[in-house]
């Protein structure tokens, strides 16, 4: 489709210009349009029932479908999100239609340019066309018709025009139901947010009274016990084990803050924190990282943790040999899959997993946990890469 | 003393266990949560149990729970309960029974080895221990503003002092002065707060620390 290279050199040209070479590149794209359509219809039929080619005609009906919605809109800045697939169909039959009409009255409007030039140059050269003699009162009144003529055919053009770029905004925009649906999913990942950053204090808060104080207490107390002590050998002794201790609370507190937030996540990026991820895991961790840019920092904050928590699922409860962490972007969206070879039984609305959901939901990801007793465990998160406006249909 | 344990956790019990067997204590029992403490009581009878507060499975007040619970059964067994925060509500409910033989300290104050052993002693012979930390909210957060600025800044040293659980004898020696001088104050207390100065060292205690949690 060169709607879009012709959208370019029409971005160039005045608005009306702009509008005939939006009706002329839509009427001219009526009948390979027409073609892909009655092409998709068949291949539907002949291919019922199996998902994968059905999935490759909906994508192109949805780029079709995209396309002459860019061209429509004359070329926003924008693209649009392409509506569902048979919302797409219902679309493009409809702007068959007003494709049809437009190329109509362009064609009518070309007619009258060129009987108007025929006369014209038929009276220079002393040929006149159909034997029509020049006279002031036929001048007059040819002139009359054709200016009609001609403003009858500007006006089809502006309102074909008009109608094709409301039908377009009709079809992008999102329905009341949408947007209705957007709202219930906004307010509801808002709560869903609150409560996840009240999960991780509680979590932090548990994290540094069980890890970090209980340490603290015992190096006091050692060091309380050495002064006590009366003979020096046991002094020294206890003096030995405090000092032992300290580097344990030390160590302890370091976890704690990483676990808080890992720093190396902002000045290193996912990859080197995940790999910090994969050292410590207690398990080997096989690491495919595709991303092929960098994303926002919330999106690779959620990375970051969903990886985490399965990792850490994986060594903890499922008792995992391996696991192998893989993330991809496709369209968008990336795509997280933790595998483990562990013993399965995974519950999605144990206190980790759904505050990971809910931590996903936030940024308009999703989480799915498929865990049979036994093994193995697969989850699968998908984030968009952008924050998702309110979908069509 | 015959003591019984009650940590979750085990770094923390170990210690403590240490710590008392040097000091000559019998730990009779050492345990990670609030059922199994009250097993042990119910079998050993220490004389004193300690507690800490936030304990499997809700870390939330499961060992204060149990430490009522053995005042209630077992009043001749003494709970001295470990918390990690100070909180007023803790201090009261433990005070609503009989104070003797009850002590009430932050979780860090285990540091202080000497201080920690004291107010063991001092509750498993049927004293108080309350820390100073809670008294100084409780007399921060008390209504009775009035009685209580009458109190000359020597008074107001003993009443800490005093709430906390400490004789007259202790008081006398950490203020430095004499025991007859820490009787002189604490009849003057009682007189303007218009508590009963008469019963026992630990009524005397409960009705200070009632006052100003009241």
């Amino acid at each position: 489709m060169s709607a879009r290279h012709a959208g370019a050199a029409a971005r160039q040209l005045t608005r009306p210009a702009r509008a005939v070479a939006a009706l002329l590149v839509g009427a001219l794209a009526v009948p390979p349009e027409a073609l892909a359509l009655v092409v998709a219809g068949l291949a539907v039929l002949v291919t019922f029932g199996r998902p994968a080619p059905r999935r490759a005609i909906a994508g192109t009906l949805r780029r079709l479908a995209a396309a002459e919605l860019s061209r429509a809109a004359r070329w926003p800045a924008t693209r649009p999100v392409p509506p569902p697939p048979a919302r797409c169909v219902g679309y493009l039959v409809v702007r068959l239609g007003l494709g049809l009409l437009g190329g109509a009255v362009l064609a009518l409007f070309g007619a009258g340019l060129v009987t108007g030039a025929r006369l014209l140059t038929g009276w220079l050269t002393g040929d006149p066309l159909d034997d029509i003699t020049p006279s002031w009162l036929i001048v007059g009144y040819l002139t009359m018709g054709g200016l009609v003529l001609a403003f009858l055919a500007v006006q089809g053009m502006i309102a074909v025009a008009a109608l094709d770029q409301r039908w377009a905004n009709r079809t992008r925009r999102p329905g009341r139901a949408a947007l209705e649906h957007r709202i219930d999913q906004l307010s509801a990942s808002r709560a869903e947010v609150v409560a996840a950053v009240d999960g991780e204090r509680r979590r932090i808060e548990r994290d540094l009274h069980d890890g970090v104080q209980q340490r603290l207490v015992a190096l006091g107390m050692l060091l309380g016990r050495a002064r006590r002590a009366t003979d020096p050998e046991r002094s020294g002794q206890l003096l030995r084990a405090a000092h032992e201790e300290s580097r344990r609370a030390l160590v302890e507190l370091r976890e704690v803050a990483w676990r808080v937030y890992p720093s190396a996540l902002d000045s290193a990026g996912l990859p080197a924190a995940l790999e910090s991820v994969a050292e410590r895991a207690g398990l080997p961790v096989r690491l495919d990282h595709r991303l092929l840019a960098r994303p926002p920092a919330g999106v690779e904050a959620a990375c970051y943790f969903v990886v985490c928590e399965a990792i850490t699922n994986a060594a903890k409860h499922a008792d995992a040999a391996t696991a192998t962490v893989r993330l991809t972007e496709e369209a968008g969206m990336i795509r997280i899959e933790v595998h483990d070879d562990g013993c399965g039984g995974a519950d999605p609305a144990g206190p980790g997993l759904s505050g990971l959901a809910r931590r996903l939901a936030a940024v308009d990801g999703r989480l799915a946990v498929c865990s049979p007793a036994g093994g193995p465990t697969v989850l699968t998160a998908e984030i968009p890469t952008e924050p998702a406006g309110p979908s069509c249909g | 003393m015959r003591v019984a344990l009650a940590e979750d956790s085990a770094l923390l019990r170990e210690g403590l266990v240490r710590l008392l067997t040097e000091e000559g204590h019998q730990v009779v029992a050492a345990v990670g949560d609030a059922d199994a403490v009250l097993a042990a009581v119910a079998e050993h009878r220490p004389q004193v149990t300690v507690l800490d507060v936030r304990m499997p499975p809700t870390h939330t007040d499961e060992g204060l729970r149990a430490a009522l619970t053995i005042r209630q059964r077992w009043p001749a067994v003494a709970v001295l309960v470990l918390s990690q925060y100070v909180e007023k509500r803790y201090a009261t409910q433990l005070l609503s029974g009989d104070p003797a033989g009850v002590g009430y300290l932050l979780k860090d104050r285990v540091v202080d080895v000497d201080e920690f052993l004291d107010a063991l002693v001092r509750v498993g012979s049927g004293g108080t221990a309350f820390d100073p930390e809670v008294v100084r909210q409780l007399l921060a957060a008390t209504t009775h503003a009035d009685p209580l600025s009458r109190l000359t800044e020597r008074e107001r040293a003993v009443l800490d002092l005093m709430a906390q659980g400490h004789t007259n004898a202790s008081i006398g020696g950490q203020l430095f002065v004499s025991r007859s001088a820490v009787e002189k104050h604490v009849n003057s207390i009682f007189a303007k707060l218009e508590l009963p100065g008469s019963g026992t060292h630990s009524r005397r205690i409960l009705a200070v620390l009632r006052y100003l949690g009241s």
